[in-house]
């Protein structure tokens, strides 16, 4: 899967208005009345990281490696009763989420 | 050649449509104007009249006249004209043949699409109406886009730099306002809000008021049961109120009006504009807390804003251009006409649906959250009608958005959705659009997942799906106001009966009529004559218009001969100027 800053084109240190103006062109690109499914992909990417909140946001929860409710529906899932997740699943779950990295991201656009 | 789309600015005093030639946009006049006023009557041997000689009727036969239909679009309303009951729709149509019938005359082929505009707050119901209006006439409506944002359409093309605008829109019967970004050719609408139900209409209707009461104060009597009177003074009104846009004084005169006890009744009545502008304090009033609440809804603060455009004849009013100084400290824009630049957005838009090369790019927003209630609570206390938004207000569009809510009790089978549109967070307080039920359910403990999905096109009309995940059992509307709603079968038949009215046979699409060739060149000429307006003098001006009435006249009744000395004499008129 391609993550919005590759969608828009960007790095993940680029500044809003980089951002922005990346998201412009794109839209350019691609009117909303000529193809509404990438529109909306790039409307989609553009929000998950168009200022610091989002992206420290987007950084912090967005679960790239794990299928979270396929996870989730195997431990709770109602089809049975509850099992608890394998120690390998539980880790996934874990590892999916790159705090320390995005963390760092956000500290080091705050300072800049 | 792909088919030719028109735009088309339905409003509710007046209407025009535009089409985009050789990347230039037009207003297309018929005998010299370019506005239709939005009046529909049919005159006392039964013929459909639309527009100034509807607009004139008004006086004489109001009860044969209908004016400002766009106001009651979308709600379960009838009117009667000469005696028969129409829709809101059908009425629309009626305006909207015209429409198409004008812009067919000056292109000389058949016309079949159009995108026409809506106000940025018309509701769901009231766009599907306009939609439902576009079938009766026989248009395609291959979009609806809001009027802000055409406006904003044509003042965004001519931007170098980037710029973030305030557009302030009021028209004969609504007001809208939304702030748009202009940047690297993409119009972006950041948010929208306004009323449905305030307008130049509204600023009548107080000085209609003023009017009523002063005749009761000097003749003791109520003339709200006289049609005719009342169609007077609500003319009288009207010019008064234009008057007031430029001088400081308004006299309002009518002459015999009324017999009272056996005495003719003359109104004379002088407006101050100070008086005028107290009257309407508050709706003004009520477009300024709006201006705030897009403002907001954008984030942004009134010195943000790099630019004001006026769009809507009501924006003349001096009043409105001091208020918008006042708060935002610079002088609001109106070099395009405020009455054409939202028809003018539409053939713009129209033209980029159409493939043809436009450098600007729009990005629109829906002014309505629109979301379902469920279980939960309300000021702490359990509710059982909780409104859960699913879609927010200033999202972009299209917008989809999947919300899962789990059954509550246990083998429950059946669900009903309720849809709402509104900001408060009792869904009883919001206003419901559409329900539905999802049955056949699994016999389950409570907690079987539904999700509901949530489709906002680029109309800004809703489509919803919701689905057991379990089974992927699905259930899908399109949200059409239940009560306004036509069938298709509806539809088809208020088409024919429309169609009636103008003589038609049902289902006659094609553009027959082929014209003579002395038609042909008369039409040319008159073109020709339109296109030299902005460069002649008034007098020169004057003269043409009458020669074009004329010819107009005599292409309508076919009697080519009648043509002839007219068009000599546009000839002549056009060959002295150009040399």
């Amino acid at each position: 899967m391609t993550s919005p800053y590759q969608l828009l084109g960007v790095a993940e240190q680029s500044t809003d208005a980089e951002i922005k103006q990346a998201y412009l062109q794109r839209v350019k690109d691609n009117p909303p009345d000529r193809d509404q499914k990438r529109f909306q992909q790039i409307q989609q990417a553009f929000e998950a990281i168009k200022d610091g909140d989002s992206r420290l946001q987007y950084g912090l929860f967005h679960l790239p490696e794990a299928d979270f409710d396929g996870l989730l529906d195997s431990a709770f899932g109602q089809a049975s009763d509850f099992q608890p997740l394998s120690e390998d699943d539980f880790c996934k779950l874990l590892n999916a989420v790159p705090v320390e990295k995005a963390l760092a991201n956000a500290l080091a656009n705050k300072s800049s | 050649m792909s088919d030719i789309i028109i735009g088309i600015d339905l409003g509710t005093t007046n209407s025009e449509v535009a089409i985009v030639e050789n990347g230039k946009v037009t207003v297309i006049s018929e005998a010299g104007k370019k506005i239709l006023p939005s009046f529909v009557g049919i005159d006392d041997k039964g013929e459909i009249l639309v527009g100034e000689t509807a607009r004139n009727q008004y006086l004489i036969y109001p009860e044969r006249t209908i004016k400002s239909i766009k106001r009651l679009m979308g709600q379960d309303a009838q009117v009667v004209m000469a005696g028969h009951h129409y829709t809101p729709q059908e009425i629309s149509a009626i305006i909207l043949k015209r429409l198409k019938t004008i812009a067919e005359q000056y292109v000389g082929q058949a016309i079949s699409k159009a995108v026409i505009t809506v106000p940025a707050y018309f509701s769901d119901a009231q766009r599907q109406a306009t939609h439902e209006a576009g079938q009766i006439a026989g248009l395609d409506v291959v979009r609806m886009i809001n009027e802000p944002t055409a406006a904003a359409l044509v003042y965004g093309a001519s931007q170098g730099e980037a710029k973030r605008m305030l557009v302030y829109d009021l028209g004969g019967g609504t007001f809208d306002v939304s702030v748009v970004n202009v940047q690297d050719g993409v119009v972006e609408v950041l948010s929208s809000h306004g009323d449905n139900h305030l307008g130049g209409d509204d600023f009548d209707q107080q000085i209609i008021n003023h009017i009523q009461d002063h005749i009761r104060e000097q003749h003791g009597m109520d003339i709200s049961e006289h049609s005719k009177a009342m169609a007077r003074i609500t003319r009288a009104a009207e010019n008064a109120k234009l008057v007031l846009s430029d001088e400081p004084y308004a006299q309002i005169e009518e002459e015999y009006l009324l017999e009272h006890e056996g005495a003719p009744i003359h109104l004379t009545l002088e407006l101050a504009r100070s008086d005028y502008e107290e009257m309407i304090d508050d709706y003004i009033n009520a477009t300024m807390d709006a201006v705030h609440i897009a403002l907001k809804g954008a984030k942004l603060t009134v010195s943000d804003i790099d630019e004001i455009i006026l769009v809507g004849g009501s924006t003349r009013t001096p009043c409105i251009r001091e208020r918008l100084l006042d708060e935002f400290g610079f002088e609001p824009h109106g070099e395009v006409d405020p009455d054409l630049c939202v028809a003018m957005g539409a053939a713009t838009q129209a033209a980029m649906i159409n493939g043809q090369q436009i450098d600007t790019v729009l990005v629109d927003v829906t002014p309505y959250t629109y979301g379902t209630s469920a279980m939960g609570y309300l000021d702490g206390e359990p509710y059982p009608y909780q409104f859960v938004p699913v879609i927010h207000k200033n999202s972009v569009l299209p917008a989809r958005k999947s919300e899962a809510f789990m059954t509550f009790q246990d083998g429950q089978r059946e669900v009903r959705v309720s849809i709402y549109q509104g900001e408060d967070p009792d869904a009883l307080n919001n206003i419901e659009i559409g329900e539905f039920m999802i049955e056949d359910l699994r016999d389950v403990p409570a907690g079987n997942i539904i999700t509901l999905t949530l489709d906002l096109d680029l109309n800004g009309m809703l489509h919803v799906s919701a689905r057991e995940k379990a089974t992927g059992l699905e259930k899908s509307i399109t949200i059409n106001n239940a009560i306004s709603r036509f069938e298709t079968e509806a539809l088809s038949h208020a088409k024919q009966r429309i169609d009636g009215l103008f003589g038609q046979k049902a289902g006659d699409e094609t553009f027959s009529k082929p014209d003579s060739a002395a038609v042909a060149e008369a039409r040319k000429l008159i073109k020709k004559a339109e296109s030299l307006f902005e460069t002649v003098s008034a007098e020169d001006k004057e003269d043409m218009v009458d020669l074009i009435e004329t010819i107009a006249s005599g292409i309508e009744d076919g009697d080519d001969n009648a043509l002839q000395e007219p068009v000599a004499r546009l000839n002549d008129i056009i060959y002295y100027l150009e040399s």
